[in-house]
């Protein structure tokens, strides 16, 4: 099992500095979907992101991404802006819904974040090696309509860490899943987190948007509670349990004390469980 | 490096493997939506003989199916050349067509103030009746095969680029973030994201503009009788009221109108996935 060493002093694969996200509605208000959010993630960092629906975890996830643009305040990735990251291919996004090319067979599908831009595929991740990682081996030539919905979200893993991207950005990515399925997935993504990683590249950090705490808590190293709209972190937790973790942690007093702390955090949000100077 | 796959999860997950499709195609509902039809052809042919027989109707009017088919097989050879120079026509105006609208509706799909610009001259020239334009184009195109294919392209476009926008259009937007998420360039996004999803928009429209383009085809070739077409054929035959050739024309028509059709759809079971093929790489 490959380790996760946080590096507080390399430089924060995320940095968001009063990042604020307005809307203009259709009735012509001002909405506001991300209020002054400062936040740093440090490299080789698994942080969850859970909140209310609407709150703006998905909006602030696009931000990072570089897909929307923030109305007001800094994002760097890495030192530098979305965008770079982007063109870099150091990125590597997953979705609630597995959004995988249909015309395409699950090898391909896999392969599609290498040949996009293929000027900036900086190391070469072994498909087959992925394909065996992720457990679809047999079922390389299938078309996804041919996979259970579990399945296809672990080809849209495989594809966001084909381009061994030093930064996953998770929105939801189990939510579409049954119960079973997404419990295993959870140790399974802490296991694909670390694969076939690039060591020129800074260690792999993600973020993970949920709004299931047991989730969060068992997937992250730091849990970060949104509040309603418009989305504020307002609580930001450590969960210092060793890796790897195994799912009876999920019967442990640490464990169940964790989820209490982010339960009451999101309960009251108006008074932060965890001072944010504290983590 | 590797650590070992779940086998568990693959349990639950490949509950039923299979591998489908590619088994030898069942012949008996072909039979059976084909047989119907033929079936009630052959009576309506056998009424309408019993009409014009029994009823003592004028040849000059109704022309007995035996003899449409006599005429039929007995100046074949007519039929099928003159068929021949209808289809040059008619793929010719499809080709065109179907390019030029393929193409508009790209730059459309990327482009709103193009959008604006071209749709309403595009529904201009659809409300025009294009009959009318046909004096023009010979015209400006001379009296050869391009006001003939000039029609038929001017015809079926517009399915095309109102099909085709819609197609290019239609891409979860998802996919285009992660697209978007590792800097692909617009024409990768349009190469393997955007003409895929169109594909089945494609099919759709062409199936409506391959008799479409038959039609302009045809209605062409009334007005320019000199360079034949069955067009041609029925303008001329119809002057001297020999209904036989009329109709033989009609059949004629009629055949090659089901052979596009059948060609489209069997074209779209053959090519709609493989359209994206992908460099395979590694």
């Amino acid at each position: 099992m490959i380790k996760h060493p946080i590096e507080p002093d390399a430089e924060p694969a995320v940095r968001l500095d009063q990042v604020r996200l307005t809307y203009e509605a259709k009735t012509g208000n001002q909405l506001d979907a991300v209020d002054a959010t400062t936040l740093t993630v440090r490299a080789g960092e698994m942080t969850a992101l859970v909140g209310p629906s609407g709150c703006g975890k998905t909006s602030l996830l696009r931000i990072i991404a570089g897909l929307t643009p923030p109305s007001d305040g800094d994002v760097t990735v890495f030192g530098q802006p979305p965008a770079v990251a982007q063109r870099h291919k150091r990125l590597g996004l997953v979705f609630q819904e597995p959004a995988l090319l249909a015309w395409r067979s699950v090898a391909d599908n896999i392969r599609l974040g290498l040949q996009l831009n293929p000027r900036e595929t900086h190391s070469s991740t072994d498909i087959d090696e992925l394909i065996e990682i992720v457990g679809l081996r047999g079922f390389e030539r299938y078309r996804p309509s041919e996979l259970s919905g579990g399945m296809q979200q672990r080809v849209a893993l495989a594809r966001a860490l084909a381009i061994d991207p030093p930064l996953l950005l998770l929105d939801e990515p189990f939510a579409a899943l049954d119960e079973i399925t997404r419990e295993q997935m959870r140790y399974e993504l802490q296991r694909l987190w670390g694969i076939s990683h690039d060591p020129s590249e800074p260690p792999r950090s993600a973020i993970f948007v949920t709004h299931s705490v047991p989730e969060a808590v068992a997937i992250a190293d730091r849990v970060l509670v949104m509040s309603p709209r418009p989305g504020r972190i307002i609580a930001d937790i450590p969960i210092s349990t060793p890796r790897p973790r195994q799912p009876e942690h999920e019967h442990s007093d640490r464990f169940i004390n964790d989820t209490a702390i982010v339960r009451a955090a999101l309960r009251s949000p108006t008074t932060p469980a965890v001072p944010l100077d504290a983590a | 490096m590797i650590s070992k796959p779940i086998s568990d999860l693959d349990a639950y997950d490949a509950a039923e493997p299979r591998r489908p499709r590619l088994s030898r195609p069942d012949l008996r509902p072909t039979l059976t939506w084909i047989l119907p039809p033929l079936v009630a052809l052959v009576l309506l042919a056998v009424a309408v003989e019993l009409w014009v027989r029994l009823g003592d109707v004028s040849i000059w009017l109704m022309p007995r199916p035996t003899s449409v088919i006599e005429s039929f097989f007995v100046d074949f050879g007519r039929y099928f050349n003159e068929g021949l120079k209808t289809l040059a026509v008619s793929l010719g105006g499809l080709a065109i067509g179907t390019a030029a609208a393929t193409l508009l509706a790209a730059g459309v799909a990327h482009s709103n103030i193009l959008e604006r610009a071209v749709l309403p001259i595009a529904i201009m020239v659809k409300v025009t009746p294009v009959v009318a334009l046909i004096p023009l184009f010979i015209i400006w195109l001379g009296h050869g095969w391009n006001p003939k294919i000039a029609i038929a392209a001017l015809i079926t476009y517009f399915p095309v680029l109102i099909n085709a926008i819609a197609g290019f259009r239609d891409i979860d937007p998802r996919m285009h973030d992660f697209f978007r998420s590792v800097n692909a360039s617009t024409w990768e996004i349009f190469r393997h994201l955007r003409w895929p999803a169109a594909v089945p928009y494609l099919f759709a429209s062409l199936k409506i503009s391959v008799t479409l383009s038959l039609i302009g085809a045809v209605v062409a070739e009334f007005f320019l009788s000199g360079q034949g077409g069955l067009g041609a054929v029925i303008w001329i035959e119809q002057n001297s009221l020999r209904l036989e050739q009329v109709f033989a024309s009609v059949l004629m028509l009629t055949i090659i109108g089901m052979t596009l059709s059948t060609a489209v759809v069997v074209a779209e079971r053959l090519f709609s996935w493989r359209l994206d093929q992908p460099v395979t790489a590694s």
